[in-house]
């Protein structure tokens, strides 16, 4: 007897069975974009088992982080390629999930009923960036430390409950040890636990509604025609498959020939060395508060960009609802031109950010 | 002026104290006495500086100068001292024959001795400088008696610096402004004034009896030292004074060389002092490193060869010469070791860049470099055993982390070629998958074909 009679004679699977065999993907010709979400899911799997193995050696305190990654790249057997494909995964994984969320900006994929997935999709991408934040501080190197007193002190500037957001993410008024162990929790516990189930909520939102056919595409069939579709499995299974495995290749190139670097142990009491920058995925955000006047119009300036940047994004989580016309499966020339404008501010203010003094 | 102030402040405590209570007024007005009895506060000049308003109106820069100078920033006008506490005369009066009377204790311009005395008045006095600035010393005048330019002024000969020639006479700054000519970064300059003038130091000698040189500054900025001070910014680096002393100044005699470098080198001059060329050295250190033109050394100094520092004494490819045969050997270990470092060191940078962590391996090198360092150090007490006994040291350093690098090296190969066998797997299992996948399409186009 299979195992899989074995299980289906006790769960009964025929749901299941059916729903896979009856799932199909439309085919047309902006289906590529489809794999950017599984080719992100891919590399969260990976963050996820690195994140385990490292997990059994670092040690989360001011006064043995940075050994215990050290000993993790120098003395643990393969342990230089487990932290080399977490730093790089990461960053991967940031920059696709970047590219899904455009592509379905671009596609209008969150027009109703896609709202739902839309949003969670949203947070998804917020709590990426958490994880980014959090984890670059936990080698406790020197970058990472001032790079964080910067980023802490952004959160800072929020109106009203800056300076309580402050000493909540540094444990105190500056980052020490306390941050350390706080970013610390964050990072393996508390952004995790959020995320397993954001990607569930997500995943199955996408499974229920299937994929979403861009408005271009549908517009131009005719009534009563119906897009060819793919079989979920194994067609598009398997494609999904070979895109992972080209993730992999590539992370794992990307790890053994350009690791990444551990730097030298934070010192709190050392200056503030030059050129300290956040990742590059903070870039933009970090150089514009940068070019922000000290006062607009009596307002402190770097209150002013937190808060645009908050709005910002309460703007982007809105987006499905703002967009009445592709709700109604319309075309919507204005929200194109946000996200190109958007993808162009991002672009454009990281590269200057990158290059800038 | 500020003399005057105090006392009649201490005169002005005293008559509130009168009322507070019959001890306190008593001893208030003791205080007073005592402080009265000194000629400094027995003289009390009136508070405004005719002197200045005066002088500065005159044409003749040799008048006019000092007053404006000493409107400048200066230590004593910037204290309350006016110019009578120096020249004496009355500021107060108009007339100025009674401003320059010998009754109102008009001194006028000090020369030579004079200056000394007139500043040693209050320089050499605890009591007043106490309570200006306690914790300067208040033996100058005792020291420059002392001193070579002291023992020539006590001879009659005016030509020499008395205290006014380095600190100026008006216009004194303290020694700590970047301004003042004895400010660390200004010394050999102010030294030089006079030490640079060959028609000046014509006639002088040195202990030795040879004519007093004027290339001493000239030589001093090629030096080490002078670098460290003016381009290292080290204002703890000798200039003319840490040598020669200040107020005391004197060139360092014969057997004193070893003592004045060893004020900083203190690990040195303690080798040297043990070495077995301690009593040939005649000037101990400037032998081999020279005296104002200190250059840094080279591990090319060790050798009796063209250019070496043992060439004055020792012969080159003398083998009966034991002397050369210490210097080939030390600087043959120390090139050794320093060859092994700088290429251990290549080895490391090679395979960090490449991803291998190397930071225990990188203190390793450092260590080595200490015993480098260390082995300089033990060439000045001259005994080979004791250098080669350091060198060894640093190569066992050297040799291990040679080792970890080739192992570094070693670690590179298999993670490139794990990477290859990995990515080969990979494509393998792309392009199966892909065949797999159009296998799956042709089926189902098939099977849609035939329905």
């Amino acid at each position: 007897m299979k195992v899989i009679d074995w299980v289906d004679e006790r769960l009964d699977l025929s749901g299941v069975r059916h729903f896979v065999a009856d799932k199909g993907v439309p085919v047309h010709a902006q289906k590529i974009w489809y794999y950017l979400g599984g080719m992100t899911l891919c590399l969260f799997g990976v963050q996820v088992l690195t994140g385990i193995l490292l997990l059994l050696y670092y040690r989360p305190s001011a006064t043995e982080a940075y050994e215990s990654v050290q000993f993790i790249v120098t003395q643990v057997q393969f342990g230089w390629l487990i932290r080399n494909l977490h730093s790089w995964s990461a960053n991967l994984l940031i920059g696709l999930a970047f590219a899904h969320f455009f592509s379905v900006f671009f596609l209008k994929s969150y027009r109703k009923p896609r709202e739902l997935t839309w949003v969670s999709g949203i947070l998804l991408l917020f709590l990426m960036l958490g994880f980014g934040f959090s984890g670059y501080l936990l080698p406790w190197n020197e970058l990472a430390f001032f790079a964080t007193k910067v980023g802490t002190g952004i959160a800072g500037a929020v109106p009203l409950v800056g300076r309580f957001a402050l000493r909540l993410l540094r444990g105190g008024d500056d980052v020490t040890g306390a941050t350390l162990s706080r970013f610390y929790g964050l990072h393996v516990a508390v952004l995790p636990a959020i995320t397993t189930a954001l990607v569930a909520l997500h995943l199955l939102f996408v499974q229920r509604q299937g994929m979403s056919v861009p408005i271009g595409v549908e517009r131009k069939l005719k009534p009563g025609e119906h897009l060819p579709q793919m079989p979920f499995f194994p067609n598009y299974v398997l494609r999904d498959v070979l895109a992972w495995y080209v993730v992999i290749a590539v992370l794992a190139a990307l790890a053994a020939f350009y690791p990444w670097e551990l730097g030298t142990k934070a010192d709190p009491f050392a200056p503030v060395p030059a050129g300290i920058r956040p990742e590059w995925y903070f870039l933009a955000m970090f150089h514009t508060l940068k070019l922000v006047p000290s006062h607009v119009l009596g307002i402190e300036g770097e209150h002013l960009g937190v808060v645009a940047f908050g709005l910002a994004a309460m703007f982007l989580v809105l987006v499905p609802f703002l967009d009445r016309r592709a709700s109604r499966g319309e075309p919507s020339r204005l929200f194109t031109l946000v996200a190109a404008l958007g993808l162009l501010y991002l672009v454009s203010f990281t590269i200057i950010g990158h290059y800038a003094k | 002026m500020l003399m005057s102030d105090a006392s009649s402040a201490a005169q002005r405590g005293s008559r509130s104290s009168v009322a507070a209570g019959p001890v306190l007024a008593r001893l208030c007005v003791l205080v007073v006495l005592l402080v009265s009895t000194h000629p400094l506060y027995a003289q009390s000049p009136p508070a405004a500086n005719g002197c200045v308003a005066c002088h500065s109106t005159q044409a003749d820069s040799r008048l006019a100068t000092p007053a404006a100078l000493f409107t400048e920033p200066d230590v004593h006008r910037e204290s309350g001292f006016a110019c009578v506490d120096c020249h004496g005369g009355s500021a107060s009066s108009s007339d100025v024959a009674r401003a320059h009377a010998p009754a109102e204790g008009f001194k006028g311009k000090p020369a030579g001795q004079t200056v000394v005395a007139t500043c040693a008045r209050c320089h050499s006095d605890a009591n007043v400088m106490r309570r200006y600035a306690p914790k300067q010393r208040v033996d100058q005048a005792t020291e420059y008696a002392a001193s070579v330019h002291g023992q020539q002024l006590a001879k009659g000969d005016l030509k020499v610096a008395t205290c006014s020639s380095c600190h100026n006479a008006h216009g004194i700054r303290r020694i700590s402004d970047a301004k003042s000519p004895v400010f660390p970064t200004n010394v050999a300059n102010t030294c030089a004034t006079c030490h640079t003038d060959e028609k000046r130091m014509a006639g002088y000698t040195l202990p030795g009896g040879g004519a007093l040189p004027t290339h001493q500054l000239a030589d001093y900025q090629k030096s080490v030292h002078y670098a460290a001070l003016t381009k290292g910014n080290d204002p703890s680096a000798p200039t003319c004074n840490d040598c020669h002393g200040n107020h005391g100044a004197a060139p360092p005699g014969v057997g004193a060389v070893t003592n004045v470098c060893g004020t900083c080198h203190a690990v040195f001059a303690q080798k040297f002092a043990a070495s077995v060329h301690q009593p040939i050295f005649d000037k101990g250190c400037v032998e081999c490193h020279g005296n104002h033109a200190v250059v840094k050394p080279s591990d090319q100094m060790l050798s009796a060869a063209a250019g070496g520092a043992c060439a004055a004494c020792h012969t080159a490819g003398d083998a009966s010469d034991k002397g050369t045969a210490a210097a080939v050997a030390m600087r043959t270990g120390i090139e050794r070791l320093k060859s092994g470092i700088d290429d251990s060191g290549a080895l490391l940078r090679r395979i960090k860049n490449a991803g291998i962590e190397v930071s225990d391996e990188q203190l390793a090198l450092r260590e080595a470099g200490t015993k480098l360092t260390l082995a300089r150090t033990e060439i000045h007490g001259f005994e080979v055993g004791r250098v080669e006994a350091i060198l060894a040291d640093g190569m066992k350093v050297v040799e291990a982390v040679a080792r970890a690098g080739q192992d570094g090296v070693a670690e590179l190969r298999f993670r490139r070629r794990g990477l290859a066998v990995s990515l080969g797997a990979i494509l393998i299992f792309v392009v199966a998958l892909g065949l797999k996948i159009r296998q799956i399409d042709r089926r189902d186009r098939t099977r849609r074909a035939s329905l």
